[in-house]
């Protein structure tokens, strides 16, 4: 398998600030990649180094075998939706839809009009006359219509509502089958694009915290929900994620289980449950915080 | 269902890189190119118009020369500066957009530069043509100036000249301050103005106290409307580069 990008001890730093640590991944070809993490963890920063709109401090960017910055054979292979993408102010969608096939060899005008009428985006509107919902749908057109081999979306669906994103996740995978190419996806909304995920990097401030295939990821952890006592009994001294509890019910969060200790846990009378990506990352980057603060 | 790999796009050539962004300034060629002549029509027919008005309660004998004054006009002057003002609003505009397109700074200066020097011969070529009418008709009938006043030069070649080499400096300082305004917002474009006006107070300064303002009017005076839009070529040299070392290194950012 291909990388499409190789990161190494990269590091962007804003006087003291840290926004980028000494960061190293590799992101495989034709993949679709979350980019997690809290605001200001990092993310925008991340995605501009990578596309060569932030200058390195330290540290090396490859993408496609070379550096992004001011390489125009590059960077003509990469789109990046920011979350509030600033338009010319006197250009209407359609001047958008208009331009921006000049500049993405792979862009499907067919695909573009049904997503236009997907989004029910006005056309002859002045841009500044839009709403929050209807300018972050142009952002999310331009980048699956220009199909470019390596798409950034940064929080791309500002504003959009619970019908408009389920159509840009539908979109999104419909298209990616058809093409495949490398997405970036940045977004908060962990849940509702977990399915869609491939791989999970999830970063905190300025780390890079995990680095995952999205399916080892959801293995590795289990709620384990019961009686107390007995839950208490299963967990033992196994790490834990996350206690809840009522009277006397407990609901715990330990580590992934093996085949055999599920057998010894339904056996117990114990539920297990599935842990969701997002319960997962908050757990992870708490305990995280947790140990970071114990250990300064 | 087929299924293909998104292949990696053709490499661009390098002219088309530049012209696509080019061509981006006039995607809605609204604020370039349609907004600057309306303002420009509609200065031309309140001229006309205070000029009739002139011109009909005056008695023959004196309506000959009594626009003459009209010849040291400023009239058409703003779309100088609507120009340099369109060139900072276009690049502070669109800089993050194109990067956003993948497109490279160093292509992006390029291109735009190229749609500034478009700009510059449709203004010029325009400007020239409406001069010309002004001269041919005697000033409209009237002997009112608008289009040729008289420090644009003297025949239509030295007119084109001086036109063509005043919006080019005009667009590149405009691209110049957009430059420092894409990457150091207000603060930095303060701070230019500080150190411009700093200068100038200084030659001002130095001038005065060399007792050369003589020497300056002469020097000016020697160079004419043609040497000195000439030197003012030097000037826009000076923005250019500036303007394309500052963005070089710009960033986008969401911030206004």
């Amino acid at each position: 398998m291909t990388s499409t990008i190789e990161v190494n001890n990269l590091s962007k730093h804003f006087g003291k600030v840290k926004a980028v640590n000494d960061v190293s991944f590799t992101v495989a070809e034709n993949k679709i990649y979350g980019l997690l993490g809290r605001n200001g963890a990092g993310k925008t920063t991340l995605m501009q180094l990578l596309t060569g709109q932030e200058f390195a401090s330290s540290g090396t960017i490859s993408l496609f075998g070379q550096s992004p910055v001011e390489n125009a054979k590059v960077l003509q292979n990469t789109c990046f939706i920011k979350e509030s993408q600033r338009y010319p102010e006197d250009f209407r969608p359609k001047d958008v839809f208009k331009t921006a096939p000049w500049f993405f060899a792979n862009w499907d005008q067919e695909f573009a009009e049904r997503l236009i009428a997907d989004f029910r985006l006005p056309l002859d509107r002045r841009i500044k006359k839009l709403s929050r919902g209807q300018l972050s749908s142009i952002g999310v057109i331009v980048g699956l219509a220009s199909r470019a081999p390596l798409t950034f979306f940064d929080e791309p669906y500002l504003g959009l509502d619970a019908v408009a994103r389920q159509i840009f996740y539908d979109r999104l995978l419909e298209d990616y089958a058809n093409h495949p190419r490398t997405v970036i996806l940045s977004t908060h909304l962990i849940d509702e694009v977990a399915n869609l995920l491939e791989h999970v990097l999830v970063i905190d401030d300025g780390n890079l915290l995990i680095n995952e295939d999205a399916e080892t990821l959801r293995n590795r952890a289990t709620t384990v929900v019961g009686m107390k006592t007995a839950v208490e009994a299963f967990i033992g001294n196994r790490e834990i994620l996350h206690r809840d509890g009522i009277g006397g019910l407990s609901s715990v969060t330990v580590g992934g289980l093996s085949e055999s200790e599920r057998r010894d846990a339904h056996a117990a009378g114990l539920e297990l449950s599935p842990v969701s990506l997002q319960q997962l990352i908050i757990q992870l980057t708490r305990t995280e915080t947790k140990e970071f603060e114990a250990s300064a | 269902m087929t299924t293909t790999t998104s292949a990696l796009a053709h490499p661009a050539s390098p002219l088309n890189r530049i012209t696509r962004v080019a061509k981006l300034h006039f995607a809605n060629p609204w604020t370039t190119l349609g907004l600057p002549w309306i303002i420009l029509g509609v200065i031309f027919v309140g001229s006309l118009t205070i000029w009739w008005l002139i011109y009909s309660a005056l008695s023959p004998e004196v309506r000959e020369g009594a626009l003459q004054g009209t010849e040291f006009g400023g009239s058409s002057f703003f779309i100088f500066i609507y120009m340099m003002v369109m060139a900072i609003h276009a690049i502070s505009i669109t800089f993050p957009f194109a990067l956003g397109y993948g497109v490279t700074r160093r292509d992006y200066y390029l291109g735009s530069s190229l749609a500034f020097v478009a700009l510059a011969v449709i203004y010029t070529t325009g400007l020239t043509i409406l001069g010309e009418i002004e001269k041919a008709t005697n000033g409209w009938g009237m002997g009112g100036t608008m289009f040729a006043p008289i420090y644009f030069g003297d025949s239509v070649s030295e007119r084109i000249f001086v036109t063509f080499v005043l919006f080019l400096f005009f667009l590149f300082f405009g691209s110049a301050i957009a430059a420092v305004w894409v990457r150091w917002k207000a603060t930095g474009v303060t701070v230019f103005f500080i150190i411009v006006g700093a200068i100038l107070v200084a030659l001002f300064a130095l001038t005065t106290f060399t007792d050369s303002w003589a020497a300056v009017g002469a020097t000016l005076v020697d160079l004419g409307v043609l040497g000195v839009a000439a030197w003012s070529l030097v000037a826009t040299a000076i923005s250019g580069v500036a303007g394309f070392v500052l963005l070089r290194r710009a960033t986008p950012r969401n911030a206004a």
